[in-house]
């Protein structure tokens, strides 16, 4: 719990030479439930997508100790013109180890029936993609994300969209699957109740500087106030 | 029915146009499943109209080099015009590719000036060019008429080889068309197929805007993909239905026009617009159509 699995030292992130955020430095200790808080534009998703590497630090370093991500994006980002099933969105998952120009093999295709059983989604995931429920589409994120075989599960907002019920069967599954798989989890939110019931570490970003601490310590009646003046989202 | 006993005969004079049609018709939809999927419709308008362009300039060549086209014959006019055709098609789409990639400015803006200078250029062009305008205005109207054995085989496999690209990569092109991220994260070169499926698009369009023109090219690039949209259930039958579609009413465009002395290419673009308007009052009047119109 107390090895470090992601450590920022000194990161600079941000678009097209402009920095969004500078002066990052902090660890993510290993098979941890990480939450990342912050306002509208504070830079959340920005240190996301630097992170899982699909945008380059402006500078300082970076260090994911050759981690594999499973990443759960936000579910209304999807194009319903895609007639993809639940099934077939959740096994791009295992595509990773899939050379170019080979079926997808049994093993795999059993693998990724394995992940949907897993978090509850095997049933549906027979419907096409675009005409699941909010909750039913996380949770074939969700599987998929868990098809790479992931060491890092990164959760983006995984909870907009989905109902009180969904969610907290989301959230409880995904502390489940730390203690069973020692899966470090990053999760970005902006709903406060769910970061203090679930999240052992609390990353928050406000106006361009990074605390980090456990939710108790970050996490005070005057702080929670503030965030809902600058008006999170 | 003497007409299409006709066309089926196989020593039917005109066989190679049925053969050409019936390749374009079946072959386009599959790379215009990409578009609808990607958003890139006007894309697909504009595409064949800049190949032309291409064409035009091919065909001009001769003209500014001091040669008469004539000097060359009709096989190397369509050596050429292929080169053209395919040379603008492919450095089109990487251009407005690259553009959108980069996601400034107006994306519908750019595509709708690119097809009207495209266009514009074209006529200008041929219209100093007595030999050009006359293959020109033909491949305008879609009149697939006399296509040699020769172009035929290329045609064939061109087409041949966009199909087994496409039929090898489905599942990269798929993961990069729907969630780039993703596909990023898992390691995959989005950039390598991004160009890939570009380069099959613009080989597919130049191909088919040599054989049947611009405007027949966009009509069998679309129509067939958004009508099996309507019904299609999964990616594999969007897919299938897109190319039966195609080539269904490629054959049955050729021989309503053989039948009744029209212009094939008019003739089969007409016929797709009308099997688009019955596949969406099928769709409106079946359960659940309404949400697959909504969706789609």
């Amino acid at each position: 719990m107390d090895r470090a699995h992601i450590i920022l030292d000194n990161l600079s992130i941000g678009y097209n030479g402009q920095p969004v955020l500078s002066g990052i430095s902090l660890t993510i200790p290993r098979a941890s439930f990480t939450a990342i808080l912050g306002a509208n534009g504070s830079g959340k998703s920005t240190l996301l997508k630097t992170v899982l590497g699909l945008l380059p630090p402006l500078a300082g370093r970076i260090d994911t100790a050759s981690a594999t991500f499973g990443y759960v994006p936000q579910a209304i980002q999807f194009d319903p013109i895609y007639l993809l099933t639940g099934f077939e969105v959740a096994l791009m998952g295992v595509y990773g180890r899939v050379r170019p120009g080979r079926f997808v093999p049994q093993a795999e295709r059993a693998f990724t029936r394995e992940c949907l059983r897993a978090v509850g989604a095997e049933e549906f995931a027979r419907g096409r993609f675009a005409e699941l429920s909010g909750g039913q589409k996380q949770r074939v994120l969700i599987a998929r994300a868990l098809a790479t075989r992931p060491d890092v599960l990164v959760l983006d907002e995984p909870t907009a969209g989905v109902d009180i019920t969904a969610t907290h069967a989301v959230l409880d599954f995904i502390s489940q699957i730390i203690e069973e798989r020692s899966i470090t989890v990053l999760f970005v939110t902006h709903d406060v109740g769910l970061v203090r019931d679930h999240a052992q570490k609390v990353i928050w970003l406000q106006r361009g500087k990074v605390l980090q601490g456990t939710a108790e310590e970050l996490l005070t009646p005057e702080r929670i106030t503030e965030i809902l003046e600058m008006g999170v989202g | 029915m003497d007409a299409l006993q006709q066309i089926l005969s196989p020593g039917f004079l005109l066989r190679n146009s049925v053969y050409t049609s019936v390749l374009v018709g079946f072959a386009c939809p599959l790379v215009g499943v990409f578009l609808v999927m990607r958003r890139l419709v006007f894309m697909g308008v504009a595409l064949p109209q800049i190949s032309s362009t291409g064409v035009a300039v091919a065909l001009s060549l001769p003209l500014w080099l001091g040669f008469r086209l004539a000097d060359h014959g009709t096989h190397s006019a369509h050596e050429l015009a292929f080169v053209g055709s395919i040379t603008f098609s492919l450095a089109a789409i990487l251009v407005l590719a690259f553009m959108e990639r980069r996601g400034s400015g107006q994306p519908e803006g750019r595509l709708g000036t690119a097809y009207v200078v495209a266009a514009a250029l074209g006529i200008l062009l041929l219209s100093q060019n007595p030999y050009g305008e006359i293959g020109w205005l033909d491949m305008m109207k879609g009149e697939v008429i006399a296509i040699h054995d020769s172009d035929l085989i290329l045609t064939a496999a061109t087409l041949s080889l966009v199909l087994a690209t496409l039929g090898l990569f489905h599942k990269e092109l798929l993961l990069v068309s729907f969630d780039r991220e993703m596909a990023s994260i898992l390691g995959k070169n989005v950039v390598f197929w991004d160009v890939l499926l570009y380069l099959l698009i613009g080989l597919t369009v130049s191909m088919a805007v040599l054989s049947v023109g611009p405007l027949i090219a966009f009509g069998f690039l679309l129509i067939p993909a958004l009508t099996a949209h309507l019904h299609a259930r999964t990616m594999r039958q969007f897919t299938a239905l897109a190319s039966l579609v195609g080539g269904a009413a490629a054959f049955l465009g050729f021989w309503i026009a053989y039948r009744w002395d029209l212009p094939v290419g008019p003739t089969d673009v007409v016929l797709l617009g009308v099997l688009y308007a019955a596949a969406w009052v099928a769709a409106k009047l079946l359960p659940g159509g309404s949400r697959r119109l909504h969706k789609a």
